[in-house]
């Protein structure tokens, strides 16, 4: 079925958007430009295009206004009079025309002006016919310009207009105005029409759709017609009429019983029996609304009559139908669409009426033995007269009977719940159906994890034996172990054995560092030597310290460097001369050596070194004289460039070249020896003579004598000087010889 | 709920740590702390890198294998609820960890022995070597042990007298 939709249809725009609307279109989609340079063709061309195109747009835009728009001759009868009853038919198709003139007209112009154009020999000329016929098709949309508007006017009512499906079940609803029509339909739709105290509140069709029986029915509500002659009924009244007269409906024609609406029965009465030709065919129904106010059987004997009159003339319609004289029921009924007393038996009644006519129209066509040639029950050809009934065995019966016995006495969780204080409060023991070894299991809690583990991944049937085994395995390897561990110790070291290592490794370290300071500044930083001992560090006590860490006794040691260095004060010799106990050699000796070393003052010195020839014990030498002689046998031939025999001042040179220690050194030895049985008189006189001697201290020297000792290799005769290479080494008797 | 093995160290992850990476070819990688979890982002190797427990067992650094390993598998078959069963495993997983963790320290000990050994006689032979730096000769001719020296102190007159009040 077709839908009757009138809101696609586009909008019409008035004469003057109509105009600007195509010639804009028109600058923007042709080219623009143009010079009077190019060829003719080309001018003629870019005139001819635009004339086309804007003629094109019109035709268009005409073109589809006339087709959208309806056409009265082929949409049904009821939307053409319909629109007829609002719009004027005639009118409507002048309009119409007069657009497809428009556009015949359009058409036209545009040809002849193409004509032209061909033979259009400057651009300016060209140009201008353009112009011309832009013009024209202007004017002529111009002049159609209130038949736009007036056709713009209906396609914005007819968009409005409810969109009633004429071929459908439908219900209508008619009577005099006020009577209830609209609170009726607002009761079975969901239609939302407006209900007033005033008469002609509904001014147009409404529609809307009810159930029943699983199918759809539109019910539409129509204004309220009064009973007039044709002639004189406005539009309104002609849209109800129109729908009664086109619609294939069933209709409703409510009766205002108590007279509320303002109109007597007899005037109600009298509408219907003036458009009872109306229903002609359709399944009647009168509707007695408002009892609330007045019942029916309250209403008085004219009144009644009337009604009767009208049930009767209903029932005609009734039996005109179907043939079968209905009850009469079905034809009158009472309602209050105030308080909903009856509305629905109402509906039904007008529903299941049109259905039943809907129904046998149907059978009648030719369409039903289609449908009817589709559908085919198949039964079993009995064949016999046995009666065989389902067979549905003994067991399922009394399951059925059992479980529906069981399903009422059943308690369920929910019913629990609710008992014991509803969802919030309850919580269903899930535990409750558990099938276990023992019941008092149920509500046991197992942890899920222990110290770090799964407990689940432990659990096992036999994890008793396995742990048995387990630690019997344990016990084992620790008695193994144990045995092992005793091998092992003993060779530890003991706490002693630990401190000691302890500081040989401290020891190291230092030894380390400190070889590493020296190594890294020794080429970069210049050192004080040790000997200046800036930071006085280098003094006995410490000495002594070190000593006794070391297990030494130090003692002696700090004995010996207080006696060796530089006594500062006179109580010092002193206390050294307490101290010293056994331990010291010769007084003479010492005495001696203290006096030459006081007398060794032509040269300063910040240490005084005692005299080469002084014993030193541990060196292995037993007295001064053999240290001397030590001393001669190793240095001979040095002091032989000494005392070599030059003119002296050669020999004074000479003895200048050698160091102080030795001149010292040479008198000592002398001295020595003069103490011993060689003698050196002559040599020692000699050395007088050369040497300048201080005056002081010396011991007297004695008469010199030629030395018999000494052999001829010693000393070479005067004043021969001796060829050193044939010098002969000198030989001393050995040191053994001397006591 | 389950306590899972953390992908790079091994460590335990508690429910409520760690982060979850489900890759596309659905392999699951649970990590114990952002740490771990970022050192697999950049394609760390977990056997290579020291702290892992995969690098200390493939290393011999910690025990591989052991029966006490055995006890804990995985089941994914569910066993039917048994008190008893119940009360024996909870104190089962008491023992095996306490002798799993003995093996374990047993293992590491039993490793550092050999070190442990050759230290010792590392440290006699220093000391034998090395007395001299803290023991004179003569000292270690009258006491050949290989302590250090006692430390002879001179006690003079005066302290003695010193002492006496506190006597009395």
């Amino acid at each position: 079925m077709v839908q009757y939709n009138f809101k696609k249809i586009t909008v019409v725009p008035n004469g003057k958007d109509f105009v600007d609307i195509i010639l804009s279109r028109t600058q923007r989609q042709t080219p623009t430009v143009v010079h009077k340079g190019y060829a003719i063709s080309r001018l003629r061309q870019f005139y001819m295009r635009k004339v086309k195109y804007t003629q094109q747009n019109f035709h268009e835009k005409l073109s589809t206004i006339i087709e959208e728009f309806p056409r009265l001759d082929e949409i049904h009868p009821f939307y053409a009079d319909l629109l007829h009853v609002l719009y004027n038919k005639d009118h409507y198709k002048l309009a119409l025309g007069q657009i497809n003139t428009a556009r015949n007209l359009i058409s036209k112009i545009a040809k002849d002006y193409v004509k032209l154009l061909k033979y259009g020999d400057s651009l300016y000329r060209c140009k201008s016919l353009k112009v011309a016929a832009l013009g024209r098709m202007c004017t002529v949309i111009k002049r159609i310009g209130p038949s736009l508007a007036y056709l713009e006017q209906i396609r914005q009512h007819m968009a409005r207009l409810p969109s009633i499906d004429p071929n459908t079940r439908t219900i209508l609803i008619c009577g005099y105005p006020n009577v209830g029509k609209s609170s009726f339909m607002n009761k079975i739709t969901r239609a939302d029409v407006d209900v007033q105290p005033y008469a002609f509140t509904t001014k147009s069709l409404f529609v809307g759709h009810t159930d029943y029986k699983y199918l759809r029915y539109q019910v539409i509500d129509t204004p309220g017609i009064l009973d007039r002659p044709f002639e004189d009924r406005n539009i309104i009244e002609m849209c109800s009429i129109t729908a009664l007269a086109h619609l294939r409906a069933a209709v409703l024609f409510f009766l205002d019983i108590s007279g509320s609406c303002g109109y007597s029965i007899a005037q109600q009465a009298a509408l219907f029996h003036s458009i009872k030709s109306l229903f002609m065919n359709k399944p009647l129904i009168i509707v007695c609304n408002k009892t609330d106010l007045q019942p029916l059987d309250g209403i008085s004997e004219e009144d009644r009559k009337l009604v009767t009159e009208m049930k009767t003339e209903a029932m005609k319609t009734v039996i005109g139908q179907g043939g079968e004289p209905e009850n009469e029921e079905g034809v009158l009924l009472t309602m209050s669409t105030l308080t909903e007393d009856g509305v629905i038996a109402v509906k039904n009644a007008a529903c299941e009426r049109l259905l039943n006519q809907r129904v046998e129209l149907k059978k009648k066509s030719k369409k039903m033995n289609d449908c009817r040639n589709r559908f085919h029950v198949a039964l079993p050809k009995p064949r016999d007269q046995k009666e065989r009934p389902p067979c549905i065995p003994q067991a399922v019966l009394e399951a059925k009977t059992k479980q529906a016995e069981e399903e009422k006495k059943r308690k369920t969780e929910k019913d629990l719940e609710e008992e014991n204080g509803g969802a919030g409060v309850y919580s269903a023991s899930l535990k409750k159906n558990y099938i276990l070894a023992s019941d008092e299991w149920k509500e046991d809690v197992l942890p899920e994890i222990l110290d770090g583990h799964n407990v689940y991944d432990f659990i096992d049937p036999d994890i008793l034996l396995r742990l048995e085994e387990l630690e019997r395995e344990e016990g084992l390897r620790q008695a193994e172990e144990e045995a092992d561990d005793f091998e092992m110790d003993g060779e530890e070291l003991s706490p002693e054995e630990q401190e000691a290592l302890a500081e040989i490794r401290k020891k190291k370290n230092l030894l380390i560092q400190q070889h590493r300071m020296k190594k890294s500044t020794a080429e970069s930083r210049p050192v004080v030597p040790r000997k200046f001992d800036t930071d006085r560090k280098f003094t006995t006590k410490r000495m002594g310290r070190q000593l006794s860490t070391l297990g030494l006794d130090p003692s002696l040691a700090i004995n010996r460097a207080r006696s060796k260095s530089r006594g500062r004060k006179r109580e010092r010799s002193v206390e050294r001369g307490e101290a010293d106990g056994g331990d010291t050699m010769d007084i003479d000796g010492n005495q001696e050596s203290k006096k030459l070393r006081l007398r060794s003052m032509s040269r300063s010195r910040s240490r005084s070194r005692p005299p080469i020839t002084e014993v030193v014990p541990g060196e292995g030498l037993k007295d001064s004289a053999q240290k001397s002689y030590s001393y001669i046998e190793t240095k001979a031939p040095v002091l032989w460039e000494t005392f070599h025999w030059k003119d002296g001042q050669a020999l004074r040179h000479e003895i200048k070249l050698c160091s102080g220690g030795e001149r010292s050194f040479t008198f000592s030895i002398f001295a020595a020896l003069m103490f011993s049985d060689i003698d050196v008189d002559l040599v020692a006189r000699r050395l007088q003579q050369l040497l300048p001697l201080p005056k002081t201290g010396l011991p007297p020297l004695p008469q010199p004598t030629i030395p018999t000792v000494l052999k001829p290799g010693l000393l070479p005769p005067f004043p021969s000087i001796p060829n050193l290479s044939s010098a002969p080494k000198v030989t001393l008797p050995p040191l053994s010889s001397f006591p | 709920m389950r306590i899972e093995k953390c992908w790079f160290c091994s460590s335990t992850v508690y429910p409520g740590h760690g982060i979850q990476f489900v890759r596309n070819d659905a392999k699951i990688f649970r990590f114990c702390r952002s740490k771990c979890h970022k050192n697999f982002k950049m394609k760390r190797n977990p056997r290579k890198v020291k702290w892992t427990k995969a690098y200390r067992r493939l290393h011999g650094k910690d025990m591989t294998q052991d029966s006490t390993f055995e006890f804990e598998r995985k089941r994914n078959r569910p066993e039917r609820y048994d008190r008893n069963l119940a009360e024996n495993t909870l104190k089962a997983i008491k023992k095996i960890d306490k002798i799993r963790s003995d093996r374990a320290s047993d293992h590491i000990k039993n490793r550092l022995k050999t070190g442990k050994v050759q230290r010792q006689k590392e440290a006699r032979k220093q000391l034998e070597q090395g007395i001299h730096l803290v023991k004179a000769p003569l000292a270690l001719a009258q006491d050949s042990s290989l302590h250090l020296p006692k430390i002879k102190v001179n006690v003079s007159q005066a302290q003695t007298e010193e002492n006496r009040p506190m006597e009395e």
